[in-house]
C-alpha cells in the first residue's frame, strides 16, 4: 500500500510538471514582486512605469539605492527637472548623497538654465575637492563657452580641465574669446560703394549678385526713360533704385547678423557634441 | 501513519499553491481588464504586462498583447498598437484568434492612414485557405481602407461584394457622384481660362481670372502687332503668362479644395453618424 | 573596495548592454483615451482678410494688402517661394518696426526672391515645401535671431 501511494505521488507530480506551473508568492504587489517588475520595465525603457513601481516599492521598503534609480531613470527620459528634484532628496546619511548630488547638479545643467546651475554649483553642498575630483568643476567653467559671456583668464579657465582635453579646450576658448564674426559696418559700406557687395562679403553670392542686378537694372530704365521724355515712368523706376539700394544696404547688414548667428549656432552644436562625447567631464567611478 | 500524513500534507500544499497562483493571474487578468474598461488605458497597460510578466503559464498571452494593443489603439498610438497586434498574432490559439488580430491590425492600418499596408494585408488574408468563410469580412474592411484613401469608387465596388452593406454601397457611390472632376476642371481651364473656377462654383474668382487674361492677351497680340516685340515678350511672359497660369493652378486647387469639403462631409458622417464596424 | 554606488552603475551597465532594444519612448508621458479625427486637414491655408482699425496707416495699408490679394494674387497662382509670402512679409515687418524700415526689409526680401539660383540651398522649409523666411530675422536685434539650419523643417511656423 505504501508503494501504491507513492507511485500515485509521482504520477500527480509529473502531472504537476505538465501543467508547467511554478509557485508564485500570493501577491503580485508584494514589495519583492513590485521590485523584479520595475526592473523589467526598466530593462524595456518603459521607463515612466518603471519609476512608478519603484515609487510604489519605496512606500513598502525605505531604499536610497531605488531613489537613485527613479531619479536615474527621469534623468533617461530627459525629464531633467524632475530627475533633479529626486536626486535633491537623497539623504545624506546615504552613501549615493555625494554622486545624487553631482548627478542634481548635471540634471540642472541640462535643464538648459546655466544661471541655476551656476548657482546651485556655488551654493555647493558637496565638498570642492569632490566638485574637482568628480568633474563638476570642469563642467561648471565649461558653461561658460555656451553663454556667450565673458570668459575668464586663459590659465585660470584651462586648469580646470583634465591635461589630455587642453589643447581642444584652449582652441574652444579662444573661439569664444574673440569669435571670426563679420562686421555690420563693413557690410553695408561695401554695399553702398557696390550694391551686392554687402553681401558676397557674407558668403551670400547669388543675392548679392542679383541685388546688383535689380539696383542698376532699374536705375538704366529710369534714366533710359528720363531720356526718352518719358518722366512718370522714369520717377517709378527712379524710386524702385532707390528702394532696392536701400534694401541693398539694409539687407548687407542683417545677412551679417544672420551669418553670425549661424557660426555661433554651429560653434554652440560642436560645443555641445565635444561635452555629450566626454559625458560631461564627469567621472561615474571614485 | 504519522510518515503518511506527513505526505499527504506535502501533497495537499502543493495542490494548494498550484490552485492559488492561477487564481492569483486570474484575478490580476480581471483587474486589468477593469481598467481597460473604465478607460484608464495607460494604467491597463501597466497591468496587462504585470500579468505577462508573472503569467508563466502563458495562458493569457494572446488576450493580454491583444488588450494591451487596443489600449494604445484607443490613445492614437498607432504603431505601437500594432507591434502588440503582431505579437498576439503570433500567440493566437486558433484560426478566429488569428483572424481577429490580422483584423485589428488592417484597422489600425487604416487609422494610421498606411493604407497599402492594409490593403496588403487584406489580400494575403483573401488569398488564405484559413479565411475562406470570411470574405465578406475581408472586404469590409477593404472598403473602408479606400475610404480613407479618398478611393470612393473602389470602396463602392467592395461594399457591394457584402450582401449586407446596401448603406455603405449607396453612400459611397453618392460621395463618388458628388465630387469634382479635378481634370475635367484642368482641361477647361486650358482652353478657356476661368472656367475650371466656374465650373466648381467659384463664379467671381473665374470672371476675374478670365478678365486678366483677355487684358493681357490683348495687350501682348498689340504689341506684337505694332512691332513693339520685346514690350510684347515682357508683357506676355511676365503678365498673361502668369495670370494664365494662375488660372491652370486655381482651377485644379478649387476642384481639390471643394471635393475634400465633400470628403470631409463624408467622413464626419461616417464617423459620428454611421452605427456600424469602424476601423 | 568599490562603493556602493561603483557596484551600482556596474550593475547598471550589464542590464543596458542585455537589456532588449525595445523602445517605449511613446509611454514616457503618460496619456489617455484621444479622439482621432477621421477628416483630413486641408493644406490650403486660408487668407485673413480683417481689417487692422489700430490706426489710419495700418488700416490703409492692411486695406491695400486685401484688396491686392483679392483682386491680383489669389488670381495669379502661387509665384512666391517663401513663407510667409512677400506681401504678409511686408506687412508683418511694417509690424514690427515701421513703415520704413519695412520697407526696406521687403526690398530686401524682394530681391532674395529674384535669387533663382542660391535660394533653395540657403533656407529651411515649412511642410508645404515654401521656404521659412521670417521677419524676425531682418530686424537689425540679433536677440530676434533664431537660427535654424536650411536642413530643417519648420513644423510650427
Amino acid at each position: 500500500m505504501k508503494n501504491s501511494f507513492f507511485i500515485f505521488l509521482i504520477f500527480s507530480s509529473i502531472i504537476f510538471s505538465q501543467e508547467k506551473n511554478y509557485l508564485v508568492s500570493e501577491n503580485l504587489f508584494s514589495p519583492s514582486n513590485i521590485k523584479i517588475f520595475a526592473d523589467f520595465l526598466f530593462d524595456q525603457k518603459d521607463y515612466l512605469r518603471a519609476a512608478d513601481e519603484y515609487e510604489r516599492y519605496l512606500s513598502f521598503v525605505p531604499n536610497d539605492t531605488i531613489e537613485f534609480k527613479i531619479a536615474l531613470t527621469y534623468s533617461l527620459m530627459n525629464n531633467f527637472n524632475e530627475a533633479a528634484k529626486k536626486f535633491n532628496v537623497i539623504s545624506k546619511n546615504s552613501s549615493f548623497y555625494k554622486p545624487a548630488k553631482i548627478e542634481f547638479l548635471k540634471s540642472i545643467f541640462q535643464t538648459g538654465d546655466i544661471a541655476e546651475f551656476r548657482y546651485k554649483y556655488s551654493e555647493g553642498k558637496v565638498n570642492k575637492s569632490y566638485l574637482d575630483s568628480s568633474g563638476m568643476t570642469s563642467l561648471y567653467m565649461y558653461s561658460f563657452l555656451l553663454t556667450g559671456e565673458p570668459l575668464p583668464y586663459e590659465d585660470e579657465f584651462i586648469i580646470n580641465f583634465p591635461a589630455s582635453e587642453r589643447q581642444k579646450i584652449k582652441n574652444f576658448y579662444e573661439w569664444g574669446k574673440d569669435p571670426p564674426y563679420n562686421s555690420q559696418l563693413k557690410a553695408a559700406i561695401f554695399s553702398a560703394v557696390i550694391p551686392g557687395l554687402g553681401k558676397i562679403y557674407t558668403n551670400e553670392y547669388w543675392d548679392g549678385i542679383f541685388a546688383f542686378i535689380a539696383t542698376l537694372g532699374t536705375g538704366y530704365l529710369s534714366y533710359d526713360n528720363f531720356k526718352a521724355g518719358h518722366n512718370l515712368r522714369g520717377w517709378i523706376f527712379g524710386s524702385l533704385t532707390v528702394g532696392f539700394y536701400g534694401g541693398n544696404i539694409y539687407g548687407s547688414a542683417t545677412a551679417v547678423q544672420i551669418f553670425n548667428a549661424h557660426i555661433r549656432f554651429n560653434f554652440i552644436n560642436d560645443l555641445k557634441s565635444y561635452l555629450e562625447d566626454k559625458n560631461y567631464f564627469l567621472k561615474i567611478f571614485n | 501513519m504519522i510518515s503518511y500524513f506527513k505526505y499527504i500534507l506535502f501533497f495537499l500544499t502543493l495542490f494548494n499553491a498550484k490552485v492559488f497562483s492561477q487564481i492569483v493571474i486570474d484575478n490580476q487578468y480581471n483587474y486589468s481588464l477593469r481598467l481597460y474598461n473604465a478607460e484608464q488605458y495607460f494604467d491597463a497597460i501597466t497591468e496587462f504586462k504585470r500579468l505577462l510578466f508573472f503569467d508563466k503559464g502563458k495562458k493569457y498571452e494572446y488576450n493580454a498583447n491583444q488588450y494591451i494593443a487596443m489600449s494604445y489603439k484607443m490613445g492614437a498610438k498607432f504603431s505601437d498598437a500594432i507591434r502588440y497586434f503582431t505579437i498576439a498574432e503570433m500567440n493566437a490559439r486558433d484560426n478566429d484568434e488569428l483572424f481577429d488580430s490580422k483584423i485589428e491590425i488592417v484597422r489600425t492600418n487604416i487609422l494610421r492612414r498606411t493604407i497599402s499596408h492594409a490593403i496588403d494585408l487584406l489580400d494575403s488574408m483573401k488569398a488564405d485557405e484559413r479565411f475562406s468563410s470570411k470574405s465578406g469580412e475581408i472586404s469590409y474592411w477593404k472598403g473602408w481602407a479606400y475610404i480613407f484613401n479618398d478611393k470612393w469608387d473602389k470602396a463602392t465596388r467592395e461594399f457591394s461584394k457584402v450582401d449586407s452593406n446596401k448603406t455603405l454601397t449607396e453612400f459611397c457611390n453618392n460621395v463618388q457622384r458628388e465630387k469634382y472632376s479635378v481634370t475635367f476642371a484642368d482641361i477647361i481651364s486650358h482652353i478657356f481660362p476661368g472656367s475650371g473656377q466656374i465650373y466648381t462654383g467659384h463664379y467671381f474668382s473665374g470672371i476675374l481670372s478670365l478678365g486678366w487674361n483677355i487684358l493681357w492677351g490683348y495687350l501682348t497680340i498689340n504689341s506684337f502687332i505694332d512691332n513693339r516685340i520685346f514690350d510684347g515678350l515682357v508683357i506676355g511672359d511676365l503678365l498673361w503668362l502668369r495670370f494664365y497660369n494662375g488660372n491652370l493652378e486655381n482651377s485644379v486647387k478649387y476642384a481639390e479644395v471643394e471635393n475634400l469639403y465633400i470628403t470631409n462631409r463624408a467622413m464626419d458622417f461616417l464617423q459620428n453618424g454611421y452605427l456600424g464596424k469602424k476601423p | 573596495m568599490k562603493s556602493n554606488y561603483s557596484i551600482f552603475w556596474i550593475n547598471l551597465s550589464f542590464q543596458f548592454l542585455f537589456s532588449l532594444s525595445i523602445t517605449a519612448q511613446t509611454d514616457w508621458v503618460k496619456w489617455g483615451k484621444a479622439d482621432y479625427p477621421y477628416h483630413i486637414n486641408s493644406p490650403v491655408q486660408q487668407r485673413d482678410y480683417s481689417f487692422d482699425m489700430r490706426n489710419p496707416g495700418r488700416f490703409v495699408i492692411k486695406s491695400l494688402a486685401n484688396a491686392y490679394w483679392f483682386f491680383i494674387s489669389d488670381v495669379d497662382g502661387d509665384n512666391c517661394s517663401f513663407s510667409p509670402t512677400c506681401s504678409y512679409f511686408f506687412i508683418q515687418s511694417v509690424e514690427e518696426t515701421n513703415i520704413f524700415q519695412g520697407s526696406l526689409m521687403f526690398f530686401d526680401r524682394f530681391t532674395r526672391d529674384m535669387d533663382i539660383i542660391g535660394k533653395p540651398d540657403h533656407y529651411p522649409r515649412v511642410p508645404d515645401g515654401h521656404l521659412y523666411d521670417p521677419p524676425s530675422l531682418y530686424i537689425l536685434d540679433s536677440n530676434s535671431i533664431n537660427y535654424i539650419s536650411p536642413s530643417v523643417v519648420v513644423k510650427n511656423e
